[in-house]
């Protein structure tokens, strides 16, 4: 067989996998999926989580464990006129870290803690190619600097703990390359990183592209992202392809319903709707899922309309200051200060933003005005009372009028409490009704408002979804009907349809109880959509305030500039008034 | 690949909700154990060594044990299984008077024999006794073969490993229960609040931790004269606890942290609710392990304890005093006492310990068996 | 470093004194008048009252602490009640057999358990894995009594491959004919709960992402196991390792004793029996202190095997 010019490098040929497992029917995560992949070209598999992207990579790579996995006979994967999964386990090793590389999510655990970076990239050398140690430290260094890793001759002794996250996944990239692979397959290598170094990475990642004339198939469940680099793209959902095309074809012209769901139901930079698009609205615009939202949607306790501005102050925070201590030598004690003296006001019924990337200090701000920390030194005035100094009795009563609901819905749910405790006891505790059968009415209540059945009331967490789950502790946190809410990164967790329906619940809620949000996130795009002002944050310290549409449009600091320049929108930003 | 095991696995947990029942993490976790083959035969096992407990207890069964009802070291039979012919009883009779003379020289160099496990005067006395409640029928009536055989008064071999098995599995259970409750609250209560708790309570382990554990037992053990069941109970649970403190002091420290338990702060949750109603649940199953994990190192401890004499007292019986018996009886080829006490611990005991692996799999469904 | 290890050596400070109080508490109260233990049931008063006044009970608590501490100060805990041999000779006697089993037993031990273990992590599921580790539970679970008695009776007794008993002077002549059959019986004993500590210990390596990237880089299943894996595995099991060291020092008391070997356990053995307070208190500090020591070189190896760990 002779293969024609135009044959792809890997071409993947109704591939499905399943999984077999105890007592139960096999869970097919890959369902018939068939794509190519040409050389020198991006392709991307985008999806949510169980949509089967990862299987699939994996099942390319052939590290998918033997004992539990049954592949259909059809199923090939092709690469150089050969069907890998018909290949030996030798043959296949030989072509790992030679032929086809990987990169992951983590690069963290995906580093071994215990050896140096250059022993790990010097393996694959002296493995795939023979290298002497010397020469294998010679090109081991070449390939840092290629990754971008400053200072590259000092890095290879460090260990992956002594190095950023970026720089981690930097290393990860030059061990990938070592032996210039004809495909990358990354695996959403930037999911774990903050949004500016997560440019950097994307950035990178082209330049070794073009200069090596390799493939990438780049794996992720976010579809502005992709459009940043990806030549085709391919919606996965549910172990099935959706739609697969041209980038500029799935931005522009979405064919597949749910591609154009993906496409509206996230927030953009650059507009602000009202409500965002739902994936309901697009999927199974069914009877019952309207009914749930017009219920959602009914005011209880119609409020006055609401002048901005006029308002009066709800928090007032006077340079709060939160530092930790660690030990060093023999008695002294530095300080690490995570807040550094931090102002704000925050008005009755607005929404304030917290912008920062990881470490900024922006979670501790939320905890210590909660008193979850104890605050070092500065003032925390609620309702005009200074609340850092009250006893813990005195404070009992701040502790109903001020909420938290925290980013992983996973574990902000006591796992042993079914969602009826998990309700009732702060009902109880702060007698928010008499009597534990109006309790119960209550809590059935704040169940309906959330957009949750009855039933939840005597289930536990695992059995529900994450989207789910954040509606529980949405609905556990208004049970005492606070003024003030402190939302920590509360969708980031979720999927990107699931995160709309909770943005969007968010809005109704506050539209109905008048409540305050102090909306700490590090998505610029979701603070975009929610906020009436924005407070960007790095090192513990305000960069700049202001209103949500000056700020975003005309940003003074030139950090908050790089914040918003590092945002993916190149796809979305083209077709913002179409669908 | 993390990703998608666990992806998978909680599509598999939505999907057995399907049919619509509740289930709360003690029932989902029976439901993995009664899957589990080899957990349900050792749960077997362990229940039907409860049950001989109960019927030794309640006098039903082994109430006679100290009775002389057969000859002096009556071999075994199991019941007609095995054959003990009268010539090899005769033959190890003339083997016995061989090498007990041969023996006697050894004896004497040896100090391997404790003075407190050779005949005790006590209960030469309280067998006395017993034989002439019995008087001179019981003489005509001893028997030549017993199923598990006889020891060297005629004892029921069978009915001493019936007793030491109350012994063992009482000691070993109300131990690890004494043990498990001292180190889980103390744990509980360092882990929790941090700070000068943690400080003292964590002094209070170091010292009980810098002396190595049997050593510590043994100083106990040297300072009590008394000696009995409740003694070893007291030694065992007294001194046994600082295990659990440090592994539920370290669950502590990491639930505190967790976001239910800010949740609970921030709603004003009062501390001692949070400590035993909120995070206890959560590493209870930590607890339900570290007992059966400590029954089964004290149930071993007791035997070691009894054996050097240290333990129950002369008129009570153990595996560990039986096996002290046995020491001495193999030598003569009286191997029955040595296996039916070491056959029911190590019977007991892998029961115990599959039961606690299979237990352990399923309160802890992150680690999947690979199979 | 130099910071860190001074601050622990001070933090063992108040754990030693701990452990002091610990045994006074325990031997001067709970164990009754030692007075009365010393001088046997039938003593007149006037001679218990003379022997308190030698032992210094007949003074205030803190001035006994007192000369408990400076005994342990000094390294000198007067004589034994029973053979009246002083206390320090008993322990330097001692301290040779008792390493002579227990250092080859441990370094064997290890050894071995971690080879068999990688083994067994490879086949990890499989019959043979499963096998082995039922094998090792009813291995765990079998009596160390019932080891000892039976080898000893018959690889000594029967077969009369090895002595009965006994103890010589000569290095080399304990360890190949005296010291061989308890290290024998140490390792068969030891064998089945290291190996299924140390399988875990490997298990919980295997599952990393690291050993996923491993794969990815094309490296063979034993290069991974032996290389990647070991070396992260390692660090509990020096962690483990060096917790199990302060047992040198106590060796094994029944191997000691069904082996009449004249060792520390032994002695601990024999003291407790004849109630020989002054030997037990000078055993149980010195291994206390020794503990503590040895967790601190732990905790030094452990930084040093793990880069990622961070003295504080």
């Amino acid at each position: 067989m002779t293969a024609p010019a135009s044959s792809p490098l890997f071409s993947v040929e109704h591939l499905s996998v399943a999984f077999r497992r105890r007592r139960q029917p096999s869970f097919a995560a890959v369902r018939d999926v068939s794509f190519t992949i040409d050389e020198n070209e991006t392709v991307a598999l985008v999806g949510e989580s169980g949509s089967g992207k990862s299987v699939t990579a994996l099942a390319m790579m052939g590290l998918l464990p033997k004992y539990n996995v049954e592949m259909a006979s059809v199923s090939r994967i092709v690469y150089r006129e050969r069907d890998l999964l018909r290949c030996s386990d030798d043959e296949r090793r030989r072509l790992r870290g030679a032929d086809m590389a990987m990169i992951f999510q983590e690069p963290m655990t995906s580093l071994n803690p215990v050896f140096t970076i250059g022993y790990q990239i010097a393996e694959v050398l002296r493995l795939h190619k023979g290298m002497s140690a010397a020469a294998a430290q010679a090109r081991c260094i070449e390939l840092l600097d290629e990754a971008g890793l400053p200072e590259p001759r000092r890095a290879l002794a460090r260990y992956p703990s002594q190095l950023s996250g970026g720089q981690q996944q930097r290393a990860m990239i030059a061990m990938a390359l070592a032996c210039t692979p004809r495909l990358l397959i990354a695996d959403e290598p930037t999911t774990a990183l903050d949004v500016t170094v997560q440019k950097q990475i994307v950035e990178l990642l082209k330049t070794l592209k073009a200069r090596h004339r390799m493939s990438i198939l780049f794996i992720s469940h976010d579809l502005a992202l992709v459009g940043e680099l990806a030549d085709r793209i391919i919606v996965m959902r549910h172990g099935e392809i959706r739609e697969a095309g041209d980038t500029q074809q799935i931005f522009s012209a979405p064919r597949d319903r749910y591609t154009q769901a993906l496409l509206q139901c996230r927030p953009r930079l650059d507009e602000t709707p009202s409500r965002l698009p739902t994936i309901d609205d697009f999927m199974a615009a069914s009877q019952e899922s309207v009914e749930k939202k017009a219920r959602a949607l009914s005011p209880l306790t119609p409020l006055p309309p609401r002048e901005r501005g006029t308002l009066s102050p709800l928090l007032e925070v006077d340079h709060l200051k939160k530092s930790f201590f660690k030990r060093e030598g023999l008695w002294r004690r530095y300080e690490i200060p995570a807040v550094k003296g931090v102002s704000f006001t925050l008005r009755r019924g607005e929404t304030l933003g917290v912008v920062g990337e990881s470490g900024c200090g922006k979670t501790t701000l939320g905890l210590t005005l909660l008193r979850l920390h104890h605050a070092t030194s500065g003032a925390v005035r609620f309702d005009g009372q200074d609340v850092l100094t009250l006893s813990e009795k005195a404070f009992m009563p701040y502790r109903r009028r001020m909420q938290i609901v925290f980013q992983n819905p996973y574990a902000s749910l006591n796992p042993r409490f079914t969602v009826g405790q998990s309700l009732l006891e702060p009902i109880l505790l702060h007698r928010m009704a008499s009597g534990r059968q109006a309790a119960t009415a209550l809590a059935f209540d704040w169940l309906y408002r959330v957009g949750l059945d009855r039933e939840a009331f005597d289930k536990y967490p695992h059995e529900f979804s994450g989207g789910q789950r954040q509606r529980i502790a949405l609905a556990r946190a208004l049970t005492v009907e606070p003024e003030l809410l402190i939302c920590d990164e509360p969708v980031s967790a979720l999927d990107v349809s699931v995160q709309a329906q909770i943005l969007n619940l968010l809005k109704d809620l506050q539209e109905q109880l008048g409540v305050s949000y102090l909306f700490i996130s590090h998505d610029l795009a979701v603070v975009r959509y929610l906020c009436d002002t924005v407070m960007v944050m790095r090192d513990g310290e305000v960069i700049e305030t202001g209103d949500v549409e000056s700020l975003y449009r005309n940003p003074q600091d030139a950090y908050t500039r790089q914040l918003l320049a590092a945002v993916p929108h190149s796809g979305i930003r083209g077709q913002a008034s179409e669908a | 690949m993390t990703e998608a095991i666990s992806s998978l696995s909680s599509t598999a947990i939505s999907e057995t909700h399907g049919d619509g029942k509740r289930r709360g993490f003690w029932s989902l976790a029976c439901q993995r154990f009664r899957d589990d083959g080899v957990g349900m035969a050792s749960l077997i096992i362990v229940a039907a060594f409860f049950v001989v407990v109960l019927l030794s207890m309640s006098g039903m069964a082994a109430s006679g044990w100290n009775k002389e009802v057969a000859i002096h070291d009556a071999p075994p039979d199991l019941w007609g299984l095995l054959k003990p012919a009268a010539p090899t009883a005769m033959k190890s009779l003339a083997q016995r008077v061989e090498e007990e003379t041969k023996n006697a020289a050894q004896a004497q160099s040896k100090e391997a024999l404790p003075p407190l496990t050779v005949t005790d005067p006590l209960a030469e006395t309280l067998q006395a006794l017993n034989a002439s409640e019995e008087t001179s029928t019981a003489k005509k009536e001893k028997r030549a073969s017993l199923p598990f055989g006889g020891d060297r008064w005629g004892r029921d071999v069978l009915s001493k490993t019936i007793k030491g098995t109350q012994t063992s599995v009482i000691v070993g259970l109300s131990a690890a229960l004494l043990a498990t409750f001292l180190g889980t609250l103390l744990g509980a209560l360092a882990g929790y609040y941090g700070g000068r708790t943690d400080d003292a309570l964590n002094w209070f382990y170091s010292v009980f931790s810098a002396i190595p554990y049997l050593l510590l037992i043994l100083a106990v053990a040297a300072v009590l004269q008394q000696r009995g069941v409740t003694t070893v109970i007291l030694i065992l649970g007294l001194t046994g606890w600082a295990g659990v403190f440090r592994l539920i002091r370290a669950e502590y420290i990491k639930h505190r942290g967790r976001d239910y338990v800010q949740a609970a702060h921030a709603f004003g949750v009062p501390d001692r609710r949070i400590l035993f109603f909120h995070i206890l649940p959560n590493v209870s199953h930590v607890v339900l392990v570290n007992i059966s994990i400590l029954a089964v190192g004290f149930i071993k401890a007791e035997v070691i304890l009894s054996f050097l004499g240290f333990g129950v007292k002369v008129d009570e019986v153990s595996w560990g005093s039986m096996l002290n018996d046995a020491q001495s009886e193999l030598i003569l080829g009286r191997w029955w006492e040595l296996v039916a006490a070491g056959g029911a611990m190590a019977l007991l005991v892998t029961a115990f310990s599959l039961l606690t692996d299979a237990m352990r799999d399923a309160l802890d469904p992150k680690i999947q068996r690979t199979s | 470093m130099t910071a860190y290890i001074i601050r622990r050596l001070l933090q063992m400070i108040p754990t030693m004194l701990g452990v002091v109080l610990l045994l006074f508490v325990l031997f001067n109260w709970v164990g009754g008048d030692p007075a009365y233990i010393l001088a046997g049931k039938n003593t007149g008063e006037a001679q218990i009252a003379n022997i308190r006044h030698q032992l210094g009970i007949d003074r205030p608590a803190y001035v006994q602490i007192g000369i408990f501490i400076k005994q342990i100060v000094t390294a000198d805990f007067g004589a034994s009640w029973s053979t009246n041999e002083p206390v320090s000779d008993i322990l330097k006697t001692r301290l040779g057999p008792s390493l002579t089993v227990m250092v080859p037993l441990m370094v064997l031990g290890t050894l071995l358990a971690i080879a068999l273990s990688l083994i067994v992590a490879r086949f990890r599921g499989s019959l043979t894995d499963r096998m082995v580790m039922v094998a090792c539970t009813v291995g765990m679970s079998i009596s160390i009594l019932v080891y000892i008695i039976v080898f000893q009776y018959v690889f000594a007794y029967r077969l009369g491959w090895f002595p009965v008993q006994g103890w010589g002077d000569s290095l080399w002549k304990n360890l190949t004919t005296f010291a061989a059959l308890p290290i024998l019986i140490g390792l068969c004993v030891g064998l089945a709960p290291d190996l299924r500590l140390f399988r875990s210990f490997m298990l919980d390596e295997i599952d990393q992402d690291y050993v996923r990237t491993a794969r990815a880089k094309g490296l063979s299943e034993a290069r991974i196991l032996w290389i990647h894996v070991l070396r992260n595995a390692s660090i509990p099991i020096v962690t483990y390792v060096m917790a199990a060291l302060p047992g040198l020092l106590v060796g094994a008391f029944l191997i000691e004793r069904f082996f009449s070997i004249p060792g520390i356990g032994r002695e601990v053995l024999l003291a407790v029996e004849r109630s020989d307070f002054p030997v037990i208190k000078a055993i149980t500090v010195y291994v206390a202190a020794a503990t503590m020591l040895a967790n601190l070189a732990a905790d030094l190896i452990y930084k040093a095997v793990d880069p990622r760990v961070e003295l504080k």
